[in-house]
């Protein structure tokens, strides 16, 4: 179990990594490097030109485990800061995290029947182009209309609850492949293929919360901001 | 058996509420998502957006509302609901409840009381025979669908009802936890039931 206390600008950043190491993904995805030393999180946010607000904010989302929509979103929230953290996330998964899995899984099926490594590839393959027209939908569509919104320009055909309803969960297939693997996979066990399924599992837990963030923060973020236009 | 249950926790005390939620994570044999709700005023909204299997509810925070006035104001009307008791409550207000979960229940109780709700809805699952594995049926109906037919071109080669085609697909994917054709493709080839030359024909 990880910590679930409420961070605070004066908290060590260090301190925030080792309760709860998820957050150097958040870190990361939010533009802050390692090496910050003794510095507490609103100085290296500082340093960094977060806003301090929409980083606690999203650190809090995630280490409180919220279940439900925020109902007060703190006024001090940049959405600017937040679309960027989510446009940074999707790199990470498109960029790096399934093709580095990809590499590894063909590496750790190497040895089992081709036709079986054939069609784990093809699942794969199938299951990582998913992800990516559900991320890049996000990136066409929903953030460019939100930066149209926070430039005071309202689009009369669409708003958020049209992205609300339409949003799936993405993890649903990845956790189908780790039952696969886990159930059929018919070579020998190898710490290569154990190493996947770890990704696999952290990957499931990582994509989901991506989904908490943008259905119950940034969603009811955007609601109240389309309410004050 | 693992089982998905979509289920949300109405219950001001979030004492209460966070201790429930880490017994039902616990739970084994049971993969659940939860929804959490604090207030009787986000009740309705979060029931309607998150459309619960499941709603286990303080009947203190209901009110004078109703749960069948519950039920199809938040468009469920098939959502199972459990009473969550601190103390007595009328039992008038009670009889309209599926089950009741007490706070001093034990999760053994709680898993019992959860699985004897799951066993009502799916009654064609509590064949105490019924394996996990296909039967013969169903492991022909993979491989037509791993081949690309529709479920009508299924249904004419094996002379079934679509209707029965598409009952034995849902069962098949409750049985194996896999929902996608590439899924099962890839449970067909390593259960040797078809050929990759097969397939990449289609």
């Amino acid at each position: 179990m990880y910590k679930n206390g409420i961070y605070r600008e004066t908290d060590k950043m260090s301190d925030l990594i080792c309760d709860n190491y998820p957050m150097l993904l958040v870190m990361s995805r939010f533009g802050i490097a390692l090496g910050f030393g003794e510095k507490n999180i609103g100085e290296v946010c500082r340093q960094n030109e977060v806003d301090a607000c929409t980083f606690l904010t999203v650190v809090n989302f995630l280490a409180e485990e919220v279940n439900a929509p925020v109902e007060h979103i703190n006024r001090c929230l940049s959405i600017e800061n937040l679309i960027r953290y989510l446009h940074n996330a999707h790199d990470y998964f498109l960029e790096f995290r399934l093709p580095h899995i990809r590499r590894k899984l063909v590496e750790a099926i190497s040895d089992c029947p081709k036709d079986v490594a054939f069609v784990i590839r093809q699942f794969f393959d199938e299951y990582a182009e998913e992800v990516n027209k559900h991320m890049a939908y996000e990136e066409r569509a929903v953030f460019p209309y939100v930066r149209n919104l926070l430039a005071g320009k309202k689009d009369p055909k669409y708003n958020i609850t049209i992205f609300r309803k339409r949003h799936d969960q993405i993890e649903m297939k990845i956790t189908e492949l780790k039952n696969i693997l886990i159930k059929y996979y018919p070579g020998t066990g190898s710490n290569m293929l154990n190493s996947v399924l770890f990704d696999i599992f952290a990957t499931e837990e990582d994509l989901a919360s991506h989904t908490r963030v943008e259905d119950y923060l940034f969603v009811p973020a955007i609601l109240a901001l389309e309410k004050q236009l | 058996m693992s089982t998905n249950l979509k289920i949300a926790i109405a219950e001001p005390s979030v004492l209460i509420r966070s201790g429930l939620e880490v017994v039902l994570k616990r739970l084994t044999g049971l993969r659940v998502q939860l929804v959490e709700i604090a207030s009787a005023e986000t009740l309705f909204d979060s029931l309607r957006i998150h459309k619960p299997d499941l709603l286990i509810v303080n009947p203190l925070l209901l009110g004078y509302f109703t749960l069948q006035h519950l039920k199809t104001e938040s468009g469920s009307p098939d959502m199972k609901c459990i009473a969550l008791l601190h103390t007595t409550v009328d039992n008038l207000v009670l009889r309209s409840y599926d089950e009741q979960i007490n706070i001093y229940d034990s999760p053994d109780e709680i898993k019992h009381k959860l699985e004897r709700l799951e066993a009502e809805e799916i009654p064609e699952e509590t064949g105490e025979d019924e394996q996990q594995s296909l039967s013969t049926r169903e492991k022909e109906i993979v491989v037509c669908v791993v081949k690309g037919m529709t479920n009508r071109e299924i249904a004419d080669q094996l002379f079934l009802s679509t209707h029965t085609v598409i009952t034995h697909r849902r069962n098949i994917a409750r049985k194996l936890q896999i929902h996608s054709a590439s899924g099962l493709t890839v449970y067909a080839i390593v259960n040797k039931l078809v050929e990759l030359g097969e397939i990449k024909n289609a």
